[in-house]
This record gives structure tokens, sequence and C-alpha cells, in this order.
């Protein structure tokens, strides 16, 4: 008897397995072999309140005359580099998407690894039409394989209220260099008791966002060779990171929900970080009116400018059949269409990097979260200053490195020690 | 003097016990506030949990998802348990110097971290998925198969099969029982809690598998619940009130398979330690 209900289980079992095939045949779109054209072009990235928004905005807006259905797919960041890592590896193409959403910090190495897996968009969109700073970090090899998306133009959202308790405006945190941030924020704590930014000792976003406003990255022109013992700007920038753990105005936190709790308890007077926080901020509406916005600080170097740019992301197309079509729906939406992006900034604040779309109306509206100000149009226009640089292939593998090395810094170790000692430790690992 | 100690050791416990206990208690306090007291790490229950639910069955489709990975749970554990119990068996009551090598070959494949092999079995799966798609990727089938029983299961059962009275199988034999027979009539009912401790981990293994499923599923109403709350995580100003709610309704399943077989998963994990 028992015998009879254990084959019972197996048929079962089998019958499961195969029942959940039978959905197979319809989805899946964008890599079925033979003909290159497809039906339906599928594509992956995160967030649904902006990029999978932003990616239904232009399936609506769509324009061109190509006849097929857009899958639109959300997938964790993580996970889509997980599952693009996983699946171009193995060299087949399948269940891979046509459209993906990449950020730019990793953009490169997927292009250095995989130089075949995606199709060039060079003779589709004309590069000029973006933000220059984009377009070393989209193109590989003198190709243009990225189509420019958000911006991740960066700036000090401030809070008004504890400033003027210090006596500050935000005029006065205009244009200004990190160390003259460094001592408004002492006097802020001062008045106030509240810190003046958080730092997560994990995450050298902080140092990024300096190093940029004077034009240097953790890598060289080349994109590949570390440029950390020596790097005058790096230098500069981990001074600064000291100087502000010792005059104790940082509130340490260790994730992304600390960090963003830390502001919407109203425990920091700033957060220095890219455009995209907005929503967080917005998050805590009681605080409404009490935020505004001012350009980066500066490192406080010769060429340095008040303009620098944390993460953003671009629209890669995969070679795989039906990339013309993705192309095409490409084109006639991100790649020309400015009515789209007043679309965007108006319904989910998402700031593209198409220049012409800057001189909409819907970038001209007035934030009253932020007092009124005129926020979009002023982070666009900081938007064009930012210093390009070619980010290379290593920047979390080298920040990992780097993250060690600030902390002997902080212990109290040499700075020079410690950047060749990363330098070093880098070279080792990334050859 | 045993006073002291005793006050000594409860100490202990109870700090260990609020240590494990406190990131549950948390968890469930979370499903009740909003995003912004979760962050703030409030610790008093709130009134929003009816809005939290709420914001997770209206944007996500868990209930999909939950099947999801109730089919290929039980799937996994029916055919784990049945395999790998056949194969502790058979190398350890029909063992021979060929066989011990066999077993020393697949023990040494748990060594071979998961990752490592991802790669290769994505391909094996690209290359099927047009002769046999209910196997190829995107189908839950290719996320049971390379799990349906692992080297861990094998040496599991055979570890405790060292404690089956081998005489029974003689009695068996004598009584005029065929080799499966013996097998399902008299080795699988003594084994029971054997069974069950191995039901367990291969419910909660294949439930809370990330990568793999990660991987190889493609389309959303496939997903399963571990990339679902993933998913959650991904946007820029996350809800925590509503991913606390995914996970909470993730665990209990595996709590409660946990609760319900516990008194066998505890008797069979004591019998592979002494085994």
């Amino acid at each position: 008897m028992k015998k009879f209900y254990l084959m019972l289980v197996l048929l079962v079992g089998m019958a499961v397995l195969a029942a959940c095939s039978s959905g197979d045949e319809e989805a899946s779109g964008g890599s079925s072999e033979g003909s290159s054209s497809v039906d339906t072009i599928t594509a992956w990235a995160w967030d649904p309140a902006f990029n999978i928004a932003a990616l239904e905005k232009a399936k609506e807006a769509y324009s061109g005359d190509g006849d097929f259905e857009v899958n639109i797919i959300e997938n964790a960041q993580d996970d889509i580099i997980q599952k693009l890592n996983t699946g171009l590896s193995s060299g087949t193409t399948k269940g891979m998407p046509n459209i993906v959403l990449i950020e730019d910090y990793r953009a490169q190495s997927f292009l250095q690894a995989y130089p075949d897996a995606f199709h060039p968009l060079t003779d589709v969109i004309n590069s000029n039409d973006f933000a220059d700073y984009k377009i070393a970090t989209t193109s590989f090899d003198g190709e243009q394989y990225g189509l420019p998306f958000d911006s991740g133009v960066a700036g000090l959202y401030v809070r008004t209220d504890y400033l003027e308790e210090a006596g500050y405006t935000p005029e006065d945190l205009t244009n200004i260099t990190w160390d003259e941030y460094i001592e408004i924020g002492k006097k802020v704590k001062e008045a106030t008791g509240k810190n003046m930014l958080t730092l997560d000792p994990n995450d050298l976003g902080q140092i990024r966002m300096m190093i940029q406003t004077n034009g240097s990255w953790y890598v060289d022109e080349d994109g590949s060779t570390p440029n950390l013992a020596g790097n005058e700007s790096l230098e500069k920038a981990f001074e600064t990171y000291k100087k502000m753990m010792d005059a104790d105005i940082g509130k340490i936190v260790s994730d992304w929900s600390q960090f963003v709790g830390a502001f919407n308890s109203g425990d920091v007077a700033s957060v220095p970080t890219g455009n995209w926080i907005t929503p967080s901020i917005k998050q805590a509406a009681d605080q409404s009116g009490k935020w505004a916005v001012v350009p980066m600080p500066r490192l406080d170097m010769e060429g340095a400018v008040n303009a620098s740019n944390l993460g953003g992301s671009s629209w890669y197309i995969l070679n795989v059949d039906g990339k013309e079509q993705a192309a095409d729906f490409m084109l006639n939406t991100f790649g020309s269409n400015v009515d789209l992006y007043q679309t965007l900034v108006k319904d989910i604040g998402a700031l593209g990097t198409y220049s012409a779309a800057a001189e909409g109306d819907a970038y001209a509206v007035e934030d009253e979260f932020f007092g009124g100000q005129q926020l979009l149009s002023d982070l666009s226009s900081w938007t064009d200053e930012i210093p390009g640089v070619n980010y290379g292939l290593h920047t979390y593998a080298i920040e990992d490195i780097l993250v060690t090395g600030m902390q002997d810094y902080l212990n109290g170790t040499e700075l020079k020690t410690v950047l060749e000692n990363v330098q070093g430790q880098a070279e080792a690992q990334l050859k | 003097m045993k006073n002291l100690k005793s006050i000594f050791i409860y100490t202990f416990l109870s700090l260990a016990a609020i240590v494990s206990i406190f990131p549950f208690l948390w968890m469930l306090v979370s499903i009740t506030n909003k995003s912004v007291d979760v962050t703030q790490g409030r610790l008093i229950p709130g009134t929003h949990l009816i809005e939290n639910m709420k914001t997770l069955f209206a944007t996500v489709d868990i209930v999909p998802a939950l099947m999801n990975s109730a089919i290929i749970a039980i799937i996994t554990t029916i055919l784990t348990l049945l395999l790998a119990s056949l194969a502790g068996y058979g190398f350890e009551i029909h063992r021979s110097k060929g066989k011990d090598i066999v077993f020393n070959i697949l023990l040494l494949s748990m060594m071979i971290p998961f990752a490592a092999i991802m790669v290769p079995l994505y391909r094996m799966f690209g290359s099927i998925s047009d002769t046999a798609p209910f196997l190829g990727i995107d189908s839950l089938g290719a996320v049971i198969l390379p799990t349906a029983t692992t080297a861990f299961f094998i040496f599991f059962f055979r570890q405790n099969t060292k404690m089956f009275p081998k005489d029974l199988v003689e009695a068996g034999r004598i009584d005029g029982l065929s080799e499966i027979g013996v097998f399902f009539r008299i080795y699988m009912p003594t084994m029971k809690t054997t069974y069950a401790a191995a039901a367990i981990i291969s419910f909660m293994n294949s439930w809370n598998n990330y990568l793999w499923p990660l991987v190889i599923l493609q389309s959303p109403e496939k997903r399963t619940i571990p990339l679902l709350i993933s998913n959650l995580g991904s946007s820029y100003a996350p809800d925590y009130g509503v991913i606390m709610s995914a996970i909470v309704i993730a665990t209990l399943p595996t709590a409660l398979v946990f609760f319900l077989m516990q008194k066998h998963f505890v008797a069979g994990m004591m019998g592979s330690v002494k085994g």
C-alpha cells in the first residue's frame, strides 16, 4: 500500500512539473531563435516609483511605427547585476531582456566584460543631445552604447529652520567649500544640538562626490589603473572626511534605512547626496517648507566646482533578437521626446539628462516643500557643470579597499601610507 | 554555590534568548508601523497594520509568489526525501569498497559552492530550453531539478542509517519481502524521525533559496517569495512597513512546518549526531 502511495506522489509531482511549463510559450519574449523581429520586447529596471514608472510613461509616449508590445519587468538593482552576469557569462542569450538599466558606476565593467553582448547606439542617438558628463560613462571603445537616463546630480539638502537657529541662511551655504561647510556645521551643532550630516563608514559616496567636484576619480583616464596614491583630490577628500569626524558633526549610520531615518526624524541639518533622494526627503510631510537645496560644496582646491554627481543610470540594449525594435523604441522615447521628459519630471520627479528637455515648463515649477524653490531647474543647471570623469571598471571593488583604508586613517595611520597601501592592494587585486 | 551557578547560566541563556528573539520581535512590531517609524527604530506597536497589509496586497502579487514557493518547496522536499533516502540506504546497507569511493567523491561535491557551478548550470538549462521547456530557463522545473537531491541529504540519510538495525532487513527478506518492499515497509517507518528532520531542512532550504531561482526565473508571475521581497526593497524610497509585512508572511510557513515537526526534528538531529 505504501508503495502505491509513493507512486501516486511521484506521479502527482511529475504532473505538477509538467503543469508549471504550460505558461512558457507566451512568456519570455525577446530571445526566440530564428527571425530577428519579435512581438514583445522586454525591459528590466528597478524602483517602481522611478525607473519602472518612467518606462511606463515611455511606453505610452512611444510614437514610432514599430508593432510590438513592451514587457516591463521590475527587478532589484543587485538582482539585475546578478542575472546579467550569469546570463551573459554563460554565453546563452536565452532569458535575457532587450533593454536593461545599468548604474553608471558599473556600466564600463559590463561593456568591457561582454563587448558583443550590447548593441551600439552610435548611429541611433546623437550623443551631443545629452549632458556631457554622461557620455564618458556610457560609451566604450569609441562606440556609444548607453542611452543616458537619470541624472545623479548631487545637491546639498539643508534644513532652513536649523540653519536659521544658528544664524545662517541657505545663501551662506551656497557655493562654499567643504572646509567652510564644516565650520558652519560646528556652529549648527552648537546652536541646535543636531548633527550636520550622516556618515556611513561602509559607503564612501561622500568621498566620490567630493573628488568628482575636482574632476578626479578612483581610476586613471584609462578606466582601469587605480589612481589612489598621490591623488591630490582623494587626499584632500580623506582629510576633509577626517575633519568632519574630528569636529563631531556627523551622525554615524550603517545602512540605507538609518540614513533615511536620520533626516526623516530631523536628526541632521543637511543631506549631501544625489537628487533621487527628493522623494525620501518629502516622505516626512511635516517638514514641508523647512528644506532647501543648494549646490554641492567643492573641495578647497584650484579647479574644483560646486557640482557633483552620485549614482545615476542609463539604458542599454542587448544584442539579442529584437534589438532594432528596442533601439527604435528608445530613440522615439528617451532619445528624442521632449514632452516625455516633461511628464517624467512632473509626474514622477525623474530628472533626465536630455539637454533640450530642461527648457520646458515642468522644470520651472516651484516646489512648496522646498520653500518655493525651482528645484528641478536648479538641479538641471548644476547638471551641466558636473565635471565628466571616466568611472572605469572598478568603482565598487576599489571602494571596498578604500573603506578599510579610511578606517586605518581615522585610527591614526599617516595618510600617505594609507593611500600607498590601498594603491598596492588595488593593483594586486585588479590585475 | 549551586545557586550562583544557575544564576549565571540563566543570565547567559536569557541574554542569548533575547538576542535571538529580538529580530523577530522587531519584525512583528514593524508591520504595525509606518515606514518612517520603522526607519526611526520605533519599538512600540503602532496602528498601521491594516494599511501595510492593504498596500502589500495592492502593490504586489504575493499570493501567486506564495503558491510558486509552495509548489517548488513541496516537490523539492518529496523528491529529496525519496532520492536521498534511497541513496543513503543503498550506500549503507549494500556497502562495498567501490560504493565507499563513490560516496567520498559525492561528499567532495559538498565543498563546491553553488556560485561556482551556477554559470555552467544556466548554460545547460539554456540548451534544453527549446526541447524541454518545462525544464528550461524560466520554468519552475529548472528551479527544482538542481536541488532535488544534494550530497548533504545523502550523507544525512547514510549517517542515520548506521543506527538502523540491519537484522530487520534480514527478517524482512526471510518473510519474503523484495528489496523495494524492505525499503518502503520496514526502513521508511522505522526512520520516521530522520525523514522529519530532513523534510524540515529541505523545505526551509527550498523556501528560502534565493540565488538560483533569481537567475533562472525571468517572468514576474513565476517569482518566488524571496525574489518578491528582494524586489520590494529595490526602490530609492522603500516602504519598510510593507516589506516587513511581506517578510512576516514569508516566515509563517517555515515556522509552521518547524513547530509541527519540532519533536521529530530534534530526535532526528540527535540521531545524526550519535551516528
